[in-house]
């Protein structure tokens, strides 16, 4: 990264909104485009926290702050991105812990995870009906729906997504779908029909980028 | 019915209580207070020591916990309030807080006791894979390992996967009838093996209000039971829960909630964690009524909460509850290792050991492969732990410490391998109920070897 982008850097990393976002408008007053400005500092950075959380040298609360920064670059940038056609999105992604269950801060950590990776997440929250969910995902015009269980008694709530899409041509052609929580795994998930299968949000953030066909 | 004036009063604050969003709850009451908190009390945590040593610092953790909670309230998702309580509220419901308790009937019946720190009374425990799935056909062989057991004073059923061959689903028939059937299973296990009288924790299987609550009362759960529900992370809850709340108050059983904080999530590091989980169990009796206090914290990727990071905070915590409440709490031992590692024993040392010293009333568990590998479950480290309360309770804090600090660093390095070991079938005969000679043989090497560091099994 090069010296220019320090100063945004450390606003990121720090949770500064404020800075994050004078000092993303500073550079494109000289001249730098927003999408170099995500490709050579933006991204780079939220790697690295991506990365120390996963390690747990930083915390859910640091990373959300992290992408809060972003979240408002974004919505700084975006008319000007639109103008150029361009994007920064690595996808959009409808995440919902299903029908029955209340558990959230799984939900919640894989949330934050794929923020900082790039992916635009639209939080539905606990115990989300299917309906609800398979809405939510057409008007947000979602690549991936991601869905969480702890609890077994919710599990077929998860296959009901994914048996709704399987028999619904045009959502089968849209949606991809990721699982996680407690009593999925892997032989569950592919029984199930899911596309996707993380075991925890660091594999979640593989999974969305292997779904979504963009570069790990 | 003891508490019809405070279920009232509280189900008021729930509905006149402060309006905020949930975001605002999480972002800034949970997560900003609590970094407030830890400034303030100058919460600072030695990372290479497991149990904590230091009693100033476990009093800070408390008045921080306090502070905390008096300005975070609990969050109830249904009316999008906080239930709110001042400090001096919050002393005065905790006075009142039980110190004992008689759980389960008849000569089966045993006593939990509030415990101090380095208390020489064994702690009690509550032999279960906690709500662990298991085929409906291992269900009852797989129960009474457990309750056979003299160790075990108390118990929880596992979770059945299915309910006559079919899936289980929330607010369906289907979960009324599992409830039901995790009662009538696990009556008739505790029978079979001799004990009719021992209390059970329930209701597992079911999460809805009304599947929990459509078996707790004549021919399921007891009024001398435990009676269980989760509250969510982090201080959050919602009608369901006070529904459940408020039925188990009428039916005049034993409340026995549980709140488990996630570490490194809206909780942070291992300082906000010990005021966190403080605040969670001052929380469940001021809010929740509870006559015992629960935690098992949570490892956000390893699922598990017998890593250091986890049970430093966790020592601290219950110190600081030992020191300056009489509340009975409790942990649970959830374990990365299963039946037939040696790293499921291991795990059962430390985690034991810390929290003997350190002052709960009961232990729970284990927890084996965390809880989610279906039928990773036996009753042999249950008995195993029942010994480890037995001698740990002979320890001082710094005798402890080195005997911890040993145990992790036998399985420090598989924390995150997922040593889940085998299924209750393989590691116990079916006809007998007893362990295999392979797995009775690692407990024995593992119990010898121990016993060499200075825990008297005698």
């Amino acid at each position: 990264m090069t010296d220019q982008y320090v100063n945004l850097g450390e606003a990121i990393k720090k949770g500064d909104v404020e800075t994050g976002v004078s000092e993303s408008l500073l550079l494109v007053e000289r001249g730098v485009k927003p999408i170099e400005i995500f490709s050579e500092c933006i991204e780079p950075t939220l790697a690295v926290i991506g990365d120390q959380f996963s390690r747990l040298e930083i915390f859910l609360p640091e990373m959300i702050n992290s992408a809060e920064v972003v979240k408002a670059i974004q919505n700084e940038f975006k008319p000007l991105m639109e103008a150029d056609q361009e994007t920064i999105s690595k996808g959009k992604i409808v995440i919902a812990t299903v029908s029955g269950d209340l558990h959230d801060i799984g939900k919640n950590i894989v949330k934050a995870m794929l923020e900082v990776n790039g992916f635009e997440v639209n939080d539905l929250g606990v115990d989300v009906e299917t309906k609800t969910i398979l809405k939510s995902a057409r008007d947000a015009d979602a690549d991936i729906i991601a869905l969480s269980a702890l609890m077994i008694p919710s599990l077929p709530f998860v296959k009901d997504v994914i048996d709704f899409i399987e028999a619904n041509e045009e959502a089968r052609s849209r949606f991809k779908v990721m699982v996680g929580g407690g009593p999925v795994n892997r032989e569950w998930a592919d029984e199930a029909g899911a596309d996707g299968y993380g075991d925890d949000a660091i594999e979640a953030v593989d999974v969305a980028y292997r779904l979504i066909d963009a570069p790990a | 019915m003891k508490h019809t004036t405070r279920m009232m009063d509280i189900v008021q604050r729930s509905l006149d209580g402060p309006i905020k969003d949930e975001e605002d709850f999480n972002n800034k009451s949970i997560s900003q207070g609590l970094a407030r908190v830890v400034k303030e009390y100058d919460i600072q945590i030695n990372k290479d020591q497991i149990v904590n040593m230091d009693d100033e610092l476990a009093d800070r953790v408390w008045e921080a916990a306090v502070d905390f909670l008096a300005s975070s309230g609990v969050y109830c998702q249904s009316t999008g309030r906080v239930i709110l309580h001042s400090r001096e509220e919050i002393e005065e419901k905790l006075k009142h807080a039980p110190d004992n308790v008689w759980i389960g009937a008849g000569t089966d019946a045993v006593h939990e006791v509030y415990r101090k720190v380095e208390d020489p009374r064994r702690m009690l425990l509550m032999g279960s894979a906690i709500g662990t799935a298991i085929e409906e056909e291992y269900y009852i062989p797989s129960l009474i390992s457990y309750v056979q057991e003299p160790e075990v004073d108390v118990t929880m059923a596992p979770t059945l996967e299915k309910i006559y061959g079919y899936d289980i689903r929330t607010r369906s028939p289907l979960e009324i009838m599992s409830s039901w059937r995790e009662a009538e299973l696990t009556l008739e296990a505790m029978r079979r093996a001799g004990r009719p009288g021992m209390a059970f924790t329930g209701l597992g299987t079911s999460i809805s209000d009304v599947g929990q609550l459509s078996a707790d009362g004549p021919g399921g759960l007891r009024n001398t039971d435990l009676h269980t529900f989760g509250i969510i992370s982090e201080l959050k809850t919602n009608f369901e829960i006070l529904n459940k709340l408020t039925h188990i108050l009428y039916r005049d059983g034993i409340v026995d909630p549980y709140a488990n904080p996630i570490y490194g999530g809206l909780g942070g590091g291992m300082e906000s964690q010990a005021v966190l989980i403080t605040a969670a169990m001052i929380a469940l009796n001021v809010v929740f009524m509870a006559t015992c206090v629960g935690s098992s914290p949570t490892h956000p990727f390893n699922f598990n909460d017998t890593g250091k990071e986890v049970m430093i905070p966790s020592s601290l915590s219950f110190q600081a509850l030992a020191r300056n409440s009489h509340l009975l709490t409790n942990l649970t031992i959830t374990a990365v290792g299963g039946p037939g590692t040696k790293t499921i024993l291991y795990e059962c040392v430390a985690f034991t050991v810390m929290n003997t010293v350190s002052g709960g009333s009961r232990i729970l568990g284990p927890r084996t492969a965390t809880g989610t590998v279906t039928g990773h479950f036996s009753g042999l480290e249950a008995r195993f732990t029942g010994e480890l309360l037995r001698a740990a309770s002979k320890l001082n804090r710094g005798q402890a410490e080195e005997i911890v600090q040993k145990a992790y660093e036998k399985y420090e390095d598989d924390l995150n391998k997922q040593p889940y070991g085998k299924h209750f079938k393989d590691v116990y005969d079916l006809k007998t109920i007893q362990p295999t000679d392979e797995w009775l043989k690692m407990y024995d090497e593992v119990k010898n070897e121990v016993a060499g560091w200075g825990l008297s099994f005698d």
